[in-house]
């Protein structure tokens, strides 16, 4: 099983989850990362559950549509998504104290609003 | 005579009640998953679905007025469900709205209870009446884990589908990728809350047969869209070799 260890506050806390694990989801049923784990929308829009990856960034998919439009430059600097990515290996992620502000994304092609 | 069933064994027995009877084994979800429906279907089912999970929130709303007021837990549920749906993030209505919009109706169109089908209203009208007349837990059970729980599999199988069999963009499918991680949350959580809430024999049972009537409504919808907008171009028959060769 994967372990992921969650930097915060200047806390560590580690647990163990099953494959293929959202950890957004697992914190809104109450489960480890619950309740050290900020995270808001668990759409890709709010950037509340973003996270610096210390380690285990290399098993990750590539950022997908809303981690590129919502953090532009900070992917550089290591930053993810949760709500967006499914967990199958190791990870050390830290999030700041401060949530990041997302970037307005453009609007997209055909939207009304 | 039932007994009072500990928590994995209610559990095991409120999945038994939706299994046999989940939409992925519908006519219209099979069309769907194997790439043979029209952008004009997929309109007609946004037309529709936008009936059912639109009032959502006014489903909830009712079951959070009448829970009691002792089980805080769930009562923090059912407003956080509301709020994701409404006011969380983007308006999930809206994000139907768009990927009606990609299939090539209006606004105006999936907006107007006249496009829903006589079946679509009987669904939306089973979730008031549920939400208005259960007892809270039951209802609880009815809509978020007979009905809400469900929606992770079916837009796990169907989302990948409209990216690359019906090419639609990721923007245009974003009402399908939300639900994936929202109501996989809103269904354990519905979960929980049932099994702690469900205590009592009478309780449980009644809980039982609600995920299933929940589940056939379900069914019964997406067969009738089916059967209301797609048969007449793609006939059973062929729909049933798809499946076989799937299978």
């Amino acid at each position: 099983m994967p372990t992921v260890i969650l930097h915060r506050d200047g806390q560590a806390y580690r647990g163990e989850i099953a494959e293929n694990t959202n950890l957004v989801v697992k914190a809104g049923i109450r489960q480890f990362p619950y309740p050290n784990l900020r995270y808001g929308c668990g759409m890709g829009k709010c950037a509340k559950c973003a996270c610096r990856v210390l380690t285990g960034g290399e098993h990750l998919p590539e950022p997908n549509w809303k981690e590129k439009q919502r953090l532009g430059p900070r992917l550089e600097q290591g930053y993810r998504l949760l709500c967006q990515l499914w967990l199958s290996h190791d990870i050390e992620i830290e999030q700041d104290k401060v949530p990041l502000e997302p970037l307005k994304p453009e609007p997209a092609q055909g939207e009304t609003r | 005579m039932p007994e009072l069933m500990n928590h994995v064994d209610f559990r095991t027995a409120l999945e038994n009640a939706i299994k046999g009877k989940s939409a992925n084994k519908a006519p219209f979800s099979i069309a769907w998953a194997s790439g043979k429906l029209s952008r004009e279907h997929l309109a007609r089912w946004a037309e529709n679905h936008y009936h059912y999970v639109g009032p959502f929130a006014d489903y909830l709303a009712y079951v959070y007025a009448r829970m009691s007021d002792r089980f805080t837990e769930a009562k923090d549920f059912l407003l956080a469900n509301m709020y994701e749906e409404e006011i969380g993030g983007d308006r999930h209505t809206d994000l139907l709205i768009r990927f009606a919009e990609a299939c090539g109706t209006t606004r105006e169109r999936v907006t107007d209870p006249d496009n829903m089908s006589a079946t679509t209203r009987g669904l939306q009208s089973w979730c008031y009446s549920v939400a208005m007349r259960e007892d809270p837990i039951v209802a609880v059970a009815g809509l978020v884990v007979g009905l809400e729980s469900q929606v992770p599999s079916i837009y796990r199988r169907q989302t990948p589908t409209l990216r690359d069999k019906y090419k639609f963009t990721d923007e245009e499918v974003e009402f399908f990728d939300l639900h994936i991680v929202s109501d996989e949350i809103h269904g354990e959580r519905g979960y929980q809350i049932v099994l702690e809430h469900a205590n009592t024999v009478d309780l449980q049972q009644r809980c039982l047969k609600i995920c299933e009537i929940g589940a056939q409504m379900r069914l019964l919808y997406t067969t009738a869209l089916y059967w209301d907008y797609v048969a007449k171009d793609l006939p059973i028959e062929q729909l049933e070799m798809t499946e076989r060769k799937v299978a």
